[in-house]
């Protein structure tokens, strides 16, 4: 499937592109783009201004792709909460890893274009969901 | 240089209120310089631009209409007009924080390192909305460091 997104990516299409790897189209192809109008039609549009899957009702547009596709795995929404506060920093959740998962992506990104940007950060949600998913298990933030 | 600007042009309908406070609110942690009625200011950047680029879709599915526009005033002068409002809303922030850290002086041990962990994330919050920093800034972080200095080490 083709997905469409804005360029410069940030936290939220970062991990909402990882999210889709991972979890919903395993050869998804991503499409960048500047303005909604060159959307391709064949592709789905995420975090842009008038997509169903983006911001809503002060949720991120990470949060929406797990409510819009009922994925209720708890480990997803640990890491919702650190997308969400990284990238709006509302403090509608208690994420302290945010502030310095937000800079090491705006500094990812200053270095790195698009491609290799989601590139990096696979392995880094990747990472994320596994420690998130221990710390669950065992009830304790793992060592 | 004449800075570039982004700007969230609203209307919201004046029932329900609480879509209207809950905008103002996120522009006044943002930073945005009201311009007029329904129209409110950042410099622009990427992540200014695409703060008002949501706030516009949280108007339109609230039921009222927005737009952004990018744009510079023509005048210097009422440029230096809008900066210095927006400079004396953090700096009135900072006062607060530097009250509060003087303040925090006359605390006892926990309860005055509690409170510097709280003022220093505060003063990262004023920071981050700070575009044209007031001369309380620096005073702010003198400040915080002051207190930094009396706090003691916690106990392992």
């Amino acid at each position: 499937m083709r997905w469409a997104t804005r360029r410069h990516c940030h936290i939220d299409r970062a991990a909402c592109a990882w999210l889709i790897r991972r979890f919903l189209d395993p050869e998804p192809e991503f499409v960048f783009v500047d303005d909604a109008d060159e959307v391709p039609a064949d592709a789905t549009p995420f975090d842009m201004r008038g997509a169903e899957l983006s911001h809503h009702g002060g949720d991120c547009s990470f949060e929406t792709f797990l409510r819009r596709y009922e994925l209720a795995d708890p480990v997803l929404w640990e890491i919702a909460k650190v997308v969400h506060e990284a990238d709006l920093a509302d403090e509608r959740y208690d994420a302290p890893e945010a502030p310095g998962v937000d800079v090491l992506l705006r500094g990812l990104s200053m270095v790195r274009d698009d491609e290799e940007l989601l590139a990096l950060t696979g392995p880094l949600f990747d990472g994320l969901y596994e420690y998130r998913k221990r710390a669950l298990l065992t009830g304790r933030e793992p060592a | 240089m004449r800075t570039l600007w982004v700007l969230l042009a609203y209307r919201l309908p004046r029932e329900p209120s609480t879509p209207r406070s809950a905008l103002w609110r996120k522009l006044r942690r943002l930073g945005a310089g009201q311009v007029g009625d329904g129209l409110a200011a950042l410099p622009l950047d990427a992540r200014n631009r695409e703060k008002l680029e949501w706030l516009a879709e949280e108007v339109v599915e609230a039921g009222g209409e927005a737009s952004i526009w990018l744009g510079e005033l023509a005048s210097a002068a009422q440029e230096r007009e809008l900066a210095s409002r927006m400079a004396q809303l953090v700096a009135a922030d900072y006062r607060t924080l530097i009250a509060d850290a003087k303040a925090a002086l006359e605390e006892r041990g926990g309860q005055r390192r509690r409170t510097l962990g709280r003022l220093r994330r505060e003063l990262r919050r004023i920071r981050a909305r700070d575009y044209f920093p007031p001369p309380e800034r620096e005073l702010a972080q003198q400040e915080l460091e002051g207190l930094a200095e009396v706090v003691e080490e916690p106990v392992a």
